[in-house]
């Protein structure tokens, strides 16, 4: 008698409190959701019509923390945009509406949810997930049902090699990533010429090292050390004391945030230096620096786009940093490229959809093709193969700050070089 | 020389992989409970040492209060959660373990985000430079913590009256109920200590590595690899099975190639399942 008693007051507790978690979990589709009733309420009155955008994110898993950026970007730009006016096609005014569902950073489950958002939800047309290993599945289900979709989150090249014609992604080539810095290191005095060379066993590490591999062979450097690692790495020991036997100019490193974090401490740790230390993921962001404190110092990112820069007269927002401070208030932390890529993405749709002057999908799609908007992001329009043009900007991390310093149109600073040893600072 | 070092960081890793499996491997020796959760109760371990460094306090002195508060968690969990179907299928257990898993995670990813944090002391980084090898301070540190706290757990486990009653437990249930042992209270006091030893693993493990919420899935992975590897039963088990794991890890990192350790441990695990099923020190199951 009493263990029922406790059973069922024990789960009903479990309940609540799995109720309650669940909440704030689907919070980021929720004004979605609720816009929705509003207009379901006034649909007698004015019916305001409205253009359905989908996406599967991951506000779960191992690739939450990306998917949150995302879920905000496109969020805000949803809201500003029904804020002001809405979209304009031919003599009507549309809404846009957020259809948002959680893939748990599960590629198979994100593809199975585009497709019900395609067949069950309806949407109109479709954002992208985060990482190039769902976008690959996702972009071949829009692909299959014809739903044109911009991404913001996918940069290998494999998105966009397979002749697909309905996808369109926002972040640059990933073959490009090293670009920047490996060009930088061309212009420093002494000229680093030895590279290390680490990537994650992902679609898109592989992917940057590929093409990091091919330009570093280009420039004349010597890859000494080109080695794959496992995905979710947290132990680099063994890797950082045979990079620190072979004493490269420049480590090149090509992971995620919480690799890029690791990789430093344990560098610091085993006292392991590099003129130059570079990562695709982590500088830019606000918690890597945060996490990391002095360690982050000198320490070179990659990203596509820096909150240092600035964009006027662009499609939705007035300016980058007009919007960045809209975005701070509203959020409460610093975009970083992740955010004005999914910006980006949605304020394409919108100079799209108003330019083909219907929701037809093949003319969307036709429009997106040809488009040439500027956006906080910077322009965008698209190459031949749906992929966004242009590269990276190299970032360095001076005093707590993300300093862009190469190339040279958008440099704030020098770059400092080589990077204080651990036993100097 | 390479060598060396490598198996210098092995050694150390693999302490504290002692650490992380001792707590399940005690849990899963005495109640035949496979703890899913134990992961979980690290990354709580790791962040209740994060948020008293965040107001100061060095995570040195913080590692008895995690291990309080994972104690005081599991006791909890076991008393009046766990207990309930204690005596059901190891199924039932499995899959109560799997929910409170995911609730534990998904609470702390919603409550503290799934930022990455790290806990940065003054002295993390610093390490001592013997003959041309380099051994990171705060490591060394956590191996012999990992240590002190194997041994104190094997002190606990042969030498109280409580540690009498909790292998008396494991060893024959009847006769412990006989001889009037209570048998719920053991098995309770028997869960905390192994939520408290996850909760010190988290807060050494909060010193070498970033934290996330989700960080505990692979941890929870590892310790059960351990403690296979090693054998259950014994104290000695999941010491050795972590030695072995941290040092195979990383020789095979630095000679086949950092994409192999996993499927050199899992390898290991399936060579232990068949050559010795009983783990490497094969004690009483």
């Amino acid at each position: 008698m009493r263990r029922t008693l406790w059973l069922v007051l024990i789960s009903s507790l479990v309940f609540g409190l799995v109720a309650a978690c669940a909440q704030p979990a689907q919070q980021p589709a929720a004004p979605a959701g609720g816009e929705e009733q509003v207009s379901e309420g006034e649909e007698a009155a004015a019916e305001p019509a409205v253009i359905k955008l989908g996406a599967a994110i991951s506000f779960t898993g191992d690739k939450a923390r990306e998917g949150k950026l995302y879920t905000d970007a496109y969020n805000h730009a949803v809201d500003q945009i029904n804020e002001t006016g809405g979209v304009q096609v031919g003599d009507k005014t549309y809404e846009f509406e957020l259809v948002l569902e959680d893939d748990e950073s599960d590629a198979t489950k994100s593809a199975r949810l585009v497709e019900k958002l395609i067949t069950e939800d309806e949407v109109h047309f479709l954002l992208g997930p985060y990482s190039s290993g769902i976008t690959i599945p996702d972009s071949a289900v829009a692909e299959k049902y014809s739903v044109p979709m911009i991404e913001g989150g996918g940069a290998s090249g494999k998105i966009f090699s397979r002749g697909f014609s309905y996808i369109f992604g926002t972040l640059p080539s990933a073959a490009n990533y090293f670009q920047s810095v490996l060009e930088m290191g061309q212009t420093l005095d002494p000229q680093p010429k030895t590279v290390a060379l680490l990537f994650a066993d992902d679609e898109f590490d592989i992917a940057v090292a590929d093409g990091a591999r091919k330009l570093a062979g280009e420039m004349g450097y010597e890859l000494v050390i080109d080695e794959e690692y496992p995905s979710g790495t947290q132990e680099f020991s063994t890797l950082l004391s045979r990079v620190k036997s072979e004493n490269p100019d420049m480590i090149l490193l090509a992971g995620h945030a919480e690799e890029s974090l690791v990789f430093v401490q344990q560098a610091k740790e085993l006292k392991v230096n590099a003129g130059v230390m570079a990562f695709t993921v982590g500088p830019p962001t606000p918690d890597f620096r945060e996490a990391m404190g002095e360690d982050a110092e000198y320490i070179y990112g990659v990203p596509s786009w820096t909150p240092a820069l600035n964009f006027t007269g662009g499609e939705v927002f007035e300016s980058t940093q007009e919007w960045i401070k809209l975005f701070e208030d509203r959020f409460d932390y610093e975009p970083d490229y992740h955010v004005a890529s999914g910006v980006a993405d949605v304020a394409a749709y919108k100079a799209a959809i108003e330019q083909a002057g219907t929701l037809d999908r093949d003319a969307v799609r036709d429009a997106i093709a040809n488009i040439e908007v500027v956006t906080v992001y910077g322009p965008v329009s698209f190459q031949e193969n749906g992929q966004i043009g242009g590269g990276t900007v190299a970032i360095q991390i001076q005093e707590g700050e993300v300093v862009a310093v190469y190339p040279d149109s958008v440099a704030e600073g020098p770059a400092i070089y080589p990077m204080p040893t651990w036993e100097e600072r | 020389m390479f060598a060396t070092q490598v198996a210098i960081n092995g050694l150390l890793v693999g302490g504290l992989y002692a650490l992380m499996a001792l707590g399940l491997s005690l849990i899963w020796g005495v109640m035949d409970v496979i703890n899913i959760a134990h992961g979980a109760f690290i990354m709580l371990g790791a962040y209740t040492t994060y948020w008293l460094f965040q107001a100061g306090v060095d995570p040195l002195i913080s590692l008895p209060i995690s291990m309080a508060l994972l104690f005081l968690l599991g006791f909890l969990l076991q008393k009046y959660l766990i207990n309930l179907v204690i005596r059901a299928e190891l199924f039932i257990t499995l899959l109560l373990a799997f929910g409170i898993e995911i609730l534990i995670m998904n609470l702390a990813r919603v409550v503290w985000t799934a930022n990455v944090r790290r806990v940065a002391t003054s002295y993390s980084g610093a390490s001592i430079g013997v003959g041309g090898l380099t051994i990171p301070l705060v490591r060394i540190i956590a191996f012999f913590i990992a240590l002190i706290l194997a041994g104190a757990l094997f002190l606990l486990l042969e030498r109280t009256r409580m540690g009498r009653a909790i292998r008396a437990t494991s060893q024959d249930l009847l006769a412990a109920r006989l001889t009037g042992t209570n048998v719920s209270n053991t098995y309770a006091l028997t869960f905390g200590i192994g939520a408290a030893m996850a909760g010190a693993a988290g807060t050494l493990w909060s010193m070498l590595f970033p934290i996330t919420p989700t960080m505990g899935g692979v941890l929870t992975l590892k310790s059960f690899v351990v403690s296979v590897i090693g054998g259950l039963g014994t104290m000695a088990g999941p010491v050795v099975g972590g030695l072995v794991l941290g040092l195979a890890e990383n020789f095979t990192s630095a000679y086949i190639g950092p994409t192999f350790p996993n499927l050199i441990s899992f390898g290991l695990l399936v060579a232990t399942l068949i050559l010795r099923p009983r783990g490497i020190l094969g004690g009483r199951r």
